[in-house]
């Protein structure tokens, strides 16, 4: 029976047995990061994922950044 | 199986899975509205749009891939298919996940021919 339930824990979690009424492209990721727990292939997907969008965030931080720059709004006006 | 709820569809997806979503009462919106967001390819142009939007950054835009649909469509007890199992991460991603993991459950292209399947 513990083997059982290791084996269950070793190979899935909420985001392999969360029915799909429940579930969709809005909380899906949301809902694995609240989980403690997470199987090797969402956890590896979710880890690859979040490291992509801080990078994502971090470029669009710096885009928002030379954008309110006042040389570069300067720059803008000119060229406009 | 799928009344009432929204879909945005990549133009990776091929009509059948579409109408297969349609006919089983999903309705088809902008990715904007949608509830649910579909591809068949992450590298695609449409689905690339998904990847770097805000919404993405933060976490309320998962990308599932529309073999899902193809899979329920053959499946016996429809709601038993795992839509987790269908996530599709981004192209630049895949390769190192797939090095951890092994093949993604959608990269099996003979399981999920919708074609065959008679519609209800
Ligand atoms: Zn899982």
């Amino acid at each position: 029976e513990t083997d059982n339930c290791s084996r269950m824990l070793k190979y899935r979690c909420p985001g392999c047995i969360v029915v799909r009424k429940l579930l969709n492209s809005r909380n899906f990721s949301k809902l694995l990061h609240s989980c403690a727990y997470q199987c090797d292939h969402h956890k590896v997907i979710m880890e690859a994922e979040d490291k992509y969008k801080n990078e994502l965030r971090k470029a669009f931080i710096c885009a928002k950044r030379i954008l309110l720059t006042p040389c570069r709004r300067r720059q803008l006006s000119k060229e406009s | 199986m799928f009344q009432g709820q929204r879909g945005w569809f990549c133009r990776s997806v091929s009509q059948a899975l579409r109408q297969f979503w349609v006919d089983q009462g999903g309705m088809v919106s902008d990715a904007q509205a949608a509830d649910f967001l579909f591809s068949c390819d992450a590298s695609h142009p449409d689905t690339l749009r998904i990847y770097q939007s805000l919404e993405y950054t933060e976490d309320s835009a998962t990308v599932f891939h529309a073999y899902y649909l193809a899979a329920v469509a053959n499946a016996e007890k429809k709601n038993s298919v795992a839509l987790g199992h269908f996530v599709l991460p981004p192209a630049c991603l895949q390769k190192e996940i797939r090095r951890k993991i092994g093949s993604f459950i959608w990269e099996q292209d003979e399981k999920f021919q919708i074609e065959k399947h008679s519609r209800a």
